[in-house]
């Protein structure tokens, strides 16, 4: 059972018209068949059935039978054993009555489902940092063991270590030591200072103290005391068998994205759906026992740091009345903690987990750590409550929405405030919001963190390159041109013209020193700044690095996957796997460049029914090597970078090829195509929504890409409608 | 050729090498012959990429199928590093995992293990978890290297929760270790030295999965089919953590002795890099052998790389696949061409690739035979599948899979024998294999009809 959301989508969006049909909507959300169109022949036919490279089906004549038939037998093309059976019977049947112009057409916008979606890494990361983080008073110390474990006490308060530091300290407790060194898996557990062991030296106060940098991730250690005596580290909270009866200590390091205390070190990888760019599809997070072993540690670490400052983070008389100030902490954190108000059930049990606890301390603990881990804090909530014949989020669910849609982290007071008061279960109240939003900085980030999403550009971090021709490919370059993305992005939409066209086609990149010397960029020194092209080569983010190298072989360019990144990426042109037998990736030949070498694509008439769509897309970039460097020649032998652009709207669409010279020329090209605009639109909708998008959603993303073609492609713009838009508050 | 480092390379490799000696001084111990009451004791899945020399597109022979009758068969120069293990596997002719979704590698790493088309289900190693597993405390142990290279997306992972739905293995050995054996993780409640009962940060876990507990059945009410499932997942989650903690799972029996991590040439840097790939698939066999040793779980998964893989094996130093000048990836040596050509390049490596993929196997293999087990050793008691998503690398086809069951499974199969079949379904195998555990499953995925004929003793 569907339903439309008749009023708002008209009004606010200027959705197409549409004269309505029957009341009776065909479930396109509920169609088994649909699903496997849009996976198999939506491609070639089509995403409404209007064609393309295959006929048009929508209103076909064909009957049941006949359509089963030819699926069975035919289609898809390169393998029709794809579907067969129960698939083709589901299939023939959503063609004959889901691809019906009456069906089809809008008036109204669907609700999008209801969903928990479990917080993402980075979500999370943010969350607790912008919950607990940096308003924390200093602990003041007279001493390092006055601090946590891993801070030292510098002028008198209590200081965090560097991510990759650690502070070391032991109390002697009166006894005469000569040394005491650290020794471990980082120093092949030396026995002596001299053999390399870490030597602690003697504060005022007698204490052996040395902060030393040591490698990220996790090591065992132990202390030794006059190079004799072999001692587990007494401040520290973790330890494991050292294989003689006794514990070493351990210790965990990382300099993850925000440096230091990334307290999602230990979370299991974060997988998402093949196709899908974005880091939050909703249906892909689940939690095994290994996420809650995961999030239970972190949750303990956190909650054991946050109560041994409650006395100061939350002042109140704890040794006199400590259930007052169990009121008074719950208060302060437990909405901001559930993206809730508690019920009373909850407040109750947290409640009951402090006072009844044996110290303070103990039971705030015991209560943060259980709310952390909370079903309420893990996943956010976009369930609404009923409202008509549906459901319609709650205030706090939309604020917790936009906040994480737009910020990428949890509330702030505004938001809250204005859940409270009742203005976020409108459009205009959302919309104003979300205005206000897009003034903070906040928001460069996640369109940053978008952007770098969008053109697949995470696995630079990650991606072989070989290490003796791409000597200079290090973590730091890396790192660097995974920022110029991040940059570049939040420049143009915030700081440039803010449209897609800018960031497909600018003239102009954002890069730091070293991602401009990769380059070869000169005169940049410092931190990210935009700096002009100048040089007709690059454009946009077709000239990233974060696309070029990741769209490439270790040794080699790859013209396909760059072409494919264009069509799947950019214009939502989900081309089918190669059939079974096709051919590698051609050998590397010193008497052909990678252009030559891959032509065969073309020739084979088998290939070229897909390759003619993906080869002329790629083939502009060969001037950019396997670490998206410009390159004159290939090795000394000439390169022929010019391309050529076919079906740009929908496979089999438009009249031939159009042949381009150079990337600015492709870029712009694509710029005012409506494939890569609707493309854009449905890639910001996947990663606002959290899934991929159905033709029960067409309404919803007609009116969003009508409205986003008007404006000219700005994007600020298409952030604001995503969120007004009637199928965001509106739920089935 | 099996490259197994001698004690005395065991004892001098390693930053913590030193610290080993009690922990293989363990394994000269008889262990614990009680409560062995036949079936198997636990299954190792070891899963990689991309297939192997099967026949050709120009119909040449398999270069890996073993050749000649039930005991009277021949192993191929590629199945030769088992050899010393010849009794105690089985070698299949003939098993097909019939069609497939979505594309020849992702499909079949899908059905690989869930037996059904897409993946719509769950797979055959969480079943048994969830089941005979269930008293564990780690019910799954899913363990990985390179697996989650460049943010691998969902269908490169072949263990499934629940339909569609995949989890990722864990990649870092030692963050494995540490969940498994590190301090995080009280002892199960028993008698003598290591009872934890009393520790308040136990009590305190309890009561958080408690309260957790009570807000999830608390939201399940209002959600859909989906999401109750997912909430569900996390149900089991926290009844596994609870039973963990001693809340009267029974989770009892472990002795895991002093556990042993070699982590030569394993760092944050180097977790990614191919030339140290071999180090950590190591590590990770290492740690399985642990954890199914010492009975922390029943059921461990091993997938080494993921399909269509991008792993520079020519990186792989002191094995004749090295070449530092030219860069072959697994999936490129897969797409050797039509015919078994020895003048190309990628067939060559291929070939190579694929043998050395049987060598960590026997490695897997040899580890367990070092350990005692009740009147034989580990491998007796075991159930290891050796396991990738297509046969031919170059043809994708999903018959005449590639599939070595080792081990005697604690009496219930009879190994030592190449068992031949005409596209029999490999789901009757997978279905053979709960048997064995002692699950009397009736069927699974697609499953022709009943565990596979002749395996099962």
């Amino acid at each position: 059972m569907s339903r439309a959301v008749p009023l708002l989508a008209v009004v606010i969006l200027g959705a197409g018209g549409g004269c309505g049909g029957g009341r009776d909507r065909y479930d396109y959300a509920a169609s088994e068949g649909a699903t496997r169109y849009a996976e198999l022949c939506a491609v070639c036919h089509g995403e409404e059935g209007q064609g393309g490279l295959g006929p048009v089906l929508v209103d076909s004549p064909r009957t049941l039978e006949h359509l089963r038939d030819t699926i069975e037998t035919r289609m898809p093309p390169n393998d029709p054993s794809r579907c067969t059976g129960a698939c083709a019977d589901e299939l023939a049947r959503f063609i004959r009555d889901g691809l019906r112009s009456d069906a089809l057409a809008c008036d109204g916008v669907e609700p999008s489902p209801r969903q928990l979606r479990l917080l993402t890494r980075r979500e999370y990361r943010a969350t607790v940092h912008d919950l607990f983080g940096d308003d924390a008073p200093a602990l003041a110390c007279a001493r390092a063991t006055d601090c946590a474990y891993r801070d030292g006490c510098v002028a008198g308060a209590c200081e965090p270590s560097a991510c990759n530091a650690h502070t070391f300290v032991f109390d002697p407790q009166g006894r005469a030591l000569s040394t005491v060194h650290v020794a471990g898996t980082f120093n092949g557990w030396a026995g002596t200072i001299a053999a390399g062991g870490l030597a602690l030296t003697r504060d005022a106060d007698g204490l052996f103290v040395g902060t030393f940098t040591l490698p990220e991730g996790s090591s065992a250690y132990k202390l030794v005391l006059d190079e004799g005596e072999w001692v587990t580290d007494p401040r520290g909270t973790a330890t494991q068998p050292d294989g003689f009866g006794g514990q070493n200590s351990v210790l965990a390091l990382s300099c993850g994205d925000d440096g230091g205390d990334d307290p999602t070190v230990g979370f299991p990888a974060e997988t998402r759906p093949a196709g899908f760019l974005f880091d939050d599809h909703a249906g892909a997070g689940v939690v095994t026992s290994v996420h809650l072993d995961a999030y239970l540690a972190a949750a303990e670490a956190l909650a054991d740091r946050l109560a041994a400052a409650a006395a100061t983070r939350w002042p109140c008389d704890w040794a006199g009345d400590r259930g007052g100030c169990a009121d008074a902490l719950l208060d302060a954190t437990a909405r901001g903690v559930l993206r809730r108000r508690p019920t009373a059930d909850e407040r109750a049990r947290y409640r009951a987990l402090i006072v009844d606890a044996a110290s303070a301390t103990e039971g705030v603990a015991t209560a943060l750590h259980a709310m952390l881990v909370s079903p309420a804090f893990l996943y956010r909530a976009e369930l609404g409550e009923p409202h008509g014949d549906g459901y319609r989020l709650t205030g706090d669910e939309v604020a917790a929405a936009l906040s994480y849609g737009l910020w990428g982290t949890t509330p702030d007071a505004a938001l809250w405030a204005a859940a409270d008061a009742g203005e976020l279960t409108t459009p205009d109240g959302i919309e104003r919001h979300v205005r206000r939003m897009l003034d903070d900085p906040r928001a460069r980030d996640l369109v940053g963190r978008f952007a770098l999403q969008w053109v697949s550009g995470e696995a630079i971090e990650t991606v072989d390159k070989q290490p003796d021709r791409f000597a200079g490919f290090d973590a730091r370059v890396r790192a660097a041109l995974a920022a110029e993305t991040r940059n570049f992005a939040a420049h143009v939409v915030f700081d440039g013209g803010g449209t897609l066209r800018e960031l497909l086609t600018a003239d102009y990149t954002v890069v730091d020193e070293v991602a401009a010397a990769h380059y070869g960029i000169a005169g940049v020194t410092g931190g990210p700044r935009p700096v002009p092209y100048g040089d007709g080569r690059r454009a946009g983010v077709l000239g990233h690095a974060t696309m070029l190298a990741t769209q490439a072989h270790s040794d080699q360019t790859s013209p396909i996957r760059r072409g494919l990144f264009v069509r799947r990426n950019l214009l939502c042109h989900d081309l089918p796997p190669p059939p079974p037998t096709a051919g590698g990736v051609p050998d590397v030949d010193p008497d052909a460049t990678t252009r030559e070498r891959f032509a065969q694509h073309t020739a084979d008439p088998v290939c070229a029914g897909c390759h003619t769509y993906i080869d002329g897309l790629g083939f502009g970039f060969e001037h950019f090597d396997p670490v998206g460097r410009w390159r004159d020649d290939e090795d000394g032998r000439p390169i022929d970078a010019t391309g050529e652009v076919r079906g740009l709207e929908g496979l089999g669409t438009g009249a031939g090829a159009t042949p381009y010279a150079t990337v600015p020329e492709l870029a712009a090209m694509l710029a005012d195509s409506d494939a890569a605009a609707a493309c854009f639109v449905r890639q910001s909708f996947r990663f606002t929504r959290g899934y991929v998008e159905t033709l029960a959603e067409r309404c919803a993303r007609r009116s969003l890409t009508e409205r986003f073609r008007a404006s000219g492609g700005d994007i600020r713009e298409l952030l604001v409608d995503l969120f007004v838009s009637p199928d965001f508050l509106e739920r089935r | 050729m099996i490259t197994r480092p001698s004690r005395r390379d065991l004892l001098r490799l390693g930053a913590a090498g030193a610290l080993a000696l009690p922990w293989l001084l363990r394994r000269d111990r008889r262990a614990r012959a009680d409560a062995l009451t036949g079936g198997a004791r636990r299954l190792i899945v070891f899963y990689f990429p991309d297939g192997v020399v099967g026949a050709s597109q120009n119909g040449e022979p398999s270069e890996w199928h073993p050749t000649g009758g039930e005991t009277g068969f021949t192993l191929p120069w590629m199945l030769e590093p088992l050899a010393p293990f010849r009794d105690q596997c089985v070698f299949f002719r003939g098993l097909s995992m019939g069609s497939t979704d979505a594309g020849s590698h992702p499909g079949g790493a899908k059905k690989l293990l869930t037996a059904t088309d897409g993946g719509y289900g769950r797979s055959i190693d969480q079943h048994l978890a969830a089941t005979v597993g269930a008293d564990r405390p780690f019910r799954h142990l899913y363990l990985g290297a390179m697996a989650n290279h460049n943010g691998a997306s969902g269908d490169k992972h072949i263990s499934y929760v629940g339909p569609g739905q995949t989890v990722p293995p864990e990649d870092d050995p030692r963050a494995a270790f540490q969940r498994l054996f590190g301090a995080g993780t009280p002892p199960p409640p028993g008698p003598g030295p290591g009872t934890d009962g009393d520790d308040p940060r136990v009590a305190r876990r309890r009561s958080v999965l408690d309260t957790s507990r009570q807000e999830l059945l608390a939201l399940r009410g209002r959600l859909d089919t989906r999401d109750q499932q997912r909430l569900d997942l996390h149900a089991e989650a926290i009844r596994e953590l609870e039973a963990r903690l001693g809340g009267g799972g029974g989770g009892g029996g472990a002795s895991c002795g002093e556990p042993y991590l070699d982590t030569t040439g394993i760092d944050g840097s180097t977790l990614y890099d191919p030339g140290h790939f071999p180090d950590v698939l190591r590590a990770q066999i290492d740690l399985a052998v642990q954890a199914t040793a010492c009975e922390l779980t029943r059921v461990a998964v091993i997938q080494a790389s993921s399909h269509t893989s991008e792993l520079i094996m020519s990186r792989f130093a002191d094995t004749p696949m090295y070449d530092p000048g030219f860069d072959m990836r697994s999936h490129q040596a897969s797409h050797y061409g039509p015919a078994h050509d020895e003048a190309r390049r990628e067939f060559l490596a291929y070939r190579l690739q694929r043998r050395w993929w049987v060598e960590q196997f026997a490695y897997l293999l040899d580890q367990l035979r070092q350990w005692p087990e009740g009147d034989g050793t580990m491998l007796d008691h075991s159930l290891v599948l050796l396991c990738t998503e297509v046969c031919d690398g170059n043809t994708h086809l999903h018959d005449d899979m590639p599939l070595v069951l080792a081990g005697g499974g604690g009496g219930a199969i009879r190994p030592g024998r190449l068992l031949s079949f005409s596209y029999r379904r490999h789901a009757d195998l997978l279905l053979a294999i709960a048997h064995a555990m002692g699950d009397p499953l009736g069927s699974f995925g697609d499953a022709s009809g009943g565990p596979l004929p002749g395996l099962l003793a």
